[in-house]
């Protein structure tokens, strides 16, 4: 059981490098074919475009997992550090609320708008396929922005922040090579 | 209505800055709003998440994050800042210079400020301190050059701003007035960049020559070193290749950037597994994960700002703010000197992605119609959020520089004053004379 919260903790990073991998391998196989045999297949460029947008909201979930959205900081430098948490999490208040109707219009959206003729120019799907990635991505976005918030308040923990530069790494490695 | 609008979009968004929701929060929930008050149909948001992010062109910007990413763990980074380092030899500030080369080689490929300051200062400023620098010195050029990779083509805030810029064609009044504008790409923008990139990095070369001089900072007295320096460039000749094939293909019009970072990616690969051998899957594992997230966290607010930008737009509101400054004069040199000045300070508080997708909808459509060429808007936009990263309160590049050299973020901000001077200054010159920025673009035929 473990072994599965390991992993739907952190499954946009999978889906997200999977999809990464991929379309990056398709568009190296479309420069190759059409240097070498001045050919190019065109159901490439859309489903690697497809595949790049599935690639940026699956990502955008995996950045508000890891606190990663920059926040203007420079007005709470002169607040206690213990408050900073409580007035971003109301912050995110408004995150949850925003995702929430998103999510409610996306569905709209997709299963009572779209045109039923609505299809990809070239692999013949319909573009709903596209799209459903928006209300799942965006759920999983407001799990995670709870998940966050419960990891930095009740449980007291400290998110590392990822924009952070390890110094003393880069200094082992710095140091590494020159000898 | 308009100036109602305009109070509860921008209104909203501070606030929502203020308490400090994420930056792309703000941009959506104040829109959102602003859809509400205005009986808009919000469904548009969708269609927008949908066409602001799926296009091919701004495939370039995972690539190149990527490509940079393996290009620092493959060891090609490394080895350009030991290139730039063994061409120190004897001159005066030799040491330093080279540190401002090596950040334009590094910055070039990781595209990012206080990345390029710690690979660099780690390695260049100890060897400064050696050679008689003083810390605050060493620390303050480090920083100060740090910020000079984000102007180099492959230039990762360039892509950004081509692709929000993409999304703004003139308006036709601006058109009437000024005659047709060139069109945006982001190959001509790279082009567009690369001299005004050479005459910043000059300009900080100029005033590190006149420091070293009174500070009397001597090279060494042996002379160059040319076996060291065949040493490296042979030991560092596939990592100095890797920018060769990146900007001639796209210069060449061989590849489009987004090619050229593909490429760039299986070359790294293919260098860093066979040539350097320092490639492993764990690295790879690593570099795909840091794409993730940061290319997820700016293309959501690529998401926010375009609908952002959309109403700003719709509601004819860089129309008012440039009917403003119009009234408040139309000398077009006041005029820049304003846009600068505004850069800096919001550079001073804002990431770099971010300040650049929020302004560009508000700016873009001011600068046509004042008769801006709108590539020599993008690079000087550029350019001057560069200083941002040297400047206090939220310098990334001082914080980390100080951590290397142990030397306090204040005397570090004092003694890198003068470098952020003469950028400014180099800024301004690159802003009076447009064709400092459109003359190569023009030479190459875009």
């Amino acid at each position: 059981m473990s072994k599965f919260w390991k992993i739907a903790d952190n499954i946009e990073s999978y889906i997200c490098r999977t999809l990464l991998a991929i379309f990056v391998c398709l568009l190296f196989l479309q420069v190759v074919v059409r240097t070498l045999f001045s050919f190019s297949f065109s159901w490439i460029e859309e489903l690697s475009v497809y595949m790049f947008v599935w690639f940026v909201f699956f990502g955008a979930s995996y950045a508000a997992k890891m606190g990663a959205h920059n926040r203007v900081t420079f007005q709470f430098k002169f607040l206690p550090p213990g408050a900073i948490k409580y007035i971003e999490a109301f912050a995110d208040l408004f995150w949850l609320a925003f995702n929430v109707v998103f999510v409610y219009l996306a569905i709209d959206f997709i299963f009572n708008k779209m045109n039923k003729f609505q299809s990809s120019q070239t692999l013949g799907f319909h573009l709903s396929w596209v799209y459903i990635v928006l209300p799942i991505a965006f759920t999983l976005m407001t799990i995670r922005i709870l998940q966050v918030n419960y990891k930095k308040i009740v449980l007291k923990e400290d998110m590392r922040d990822p924009d952070a530069i390890d110094l003393d790494a880069i200094k082992a490695e710095t140091d590494a090579t020159k000898n | 209505m308009e100036t109602q609008i305009i109070f509860i979009l921008f209104g909203s968004f501070l606030l929502l800055l203020l308490i400090g929701a994420p930056i792309t929060v703000a941009l959506g929930v104040s829109t959102l709003i602003s859809f509400i008050v205005l009986e808009d149909n919000p469904i548009k948001f969708v269609q927008i998440a949908f066409t602001s992010v799926g296009s091919f062109p701004l495939m370039a910007l995972p690539a190149f994050i990527l490509a940079g990413a393996l290009m620092e763990s493959a060891g090609l980074s490394r080895r350009l800042i030991n290139v730039a380092e063994s061409f120190a030899g004897p001159f005066t500030g030799g040491m330093s210079a080279a540190a401002v080369v090596a950040c334009l080689f590094f910055g070039a490929i990781s595209g990012s400020g206080p990345a390029t300051t710690a690979a660099v200062g780690m390695l260049m400023i100890p060897a400064m301190i050696e050679r008689g620098y003083s810390k605050g010195y060493s620390s303050a050029i480090t920083a100060s050059a740090g910020g000079l990779g984000i102007v180099i083509p492959p230039s990762i805030p360039l892509i950004i701003f081509g692709i929000a810029a993409l999304g703004m064609p003139p308006p036709p009044a601006a058109v009437e007035a000024h005659g047709t504008f060139q069109t945006v790409s982001i190959p001509k923008l790279f082009i567009a960049g690369f001299v005004p990139a050479f005459l910043i990095a000059g300009s900080l070369l100029v005033m590190n020559y006149i420091l070293a001089k009174k500070n009397n900072y001597k090279g060494t007295s042996e002379g160059w070193s040319a076996r060291l320096i065949w040493c490296e460039l042979y030991r560092g000749f596939w990592a100095l290749m890797a920018p060769v094939v990146i900007l001639g293909g796209i210069y060449s019009g061989f590849f489009t950037p987004t090619e050229a970072a593909i490429v760039a990616i299986f070359y790294t690969l293919v260098v860093g597994t066979f040539i350097y051998r320092e490639m492993s899957w764990e690295k790879l594992f690593t570099a795909l994960e840091t794409t993730t997230w940061l290319t997820g966290r700016v293309l959501l607010i690529m998401f926010t700002a375009t609908v952002f930008g959309r109403l700003l737009v719709e509601n004819e509101i860089p129309a008012v703010i440039a009917q403003g400054m119009l009234s408040f004069t139309d000398n077009i040199y006041l005029i820049w000197t304003l846009v600068i000045f505004f850069l800096l300070f919001v550079g001073m508080f804002m990431e770099t992605l971010a300040t650049i997708l929020i302004l560009v909808p508000v700016m873009l459509p001011v600068a046509y119609s004042m008769g801006i060429d709108p590539i020599h808007f993008g690079v000087v936009m550029i350019c001057t959020l560069g200083i941002g990263f040297q400047t206090p309160p939220l310098g990334e590049n001082l914080f980390i520089a100080s951590g290397i050299s142990k030397i306090s973020i204040e005397e570090i901000s004092l003694k890198a004053l003068p470098f952020a001077f003469i950028n400014t200054v180099a800024i301004f010159v690159i802003a009076f004379f447009p064709e400092i920025s459109l003359w190569l673009p023009r030479f190459f035929g875009y």
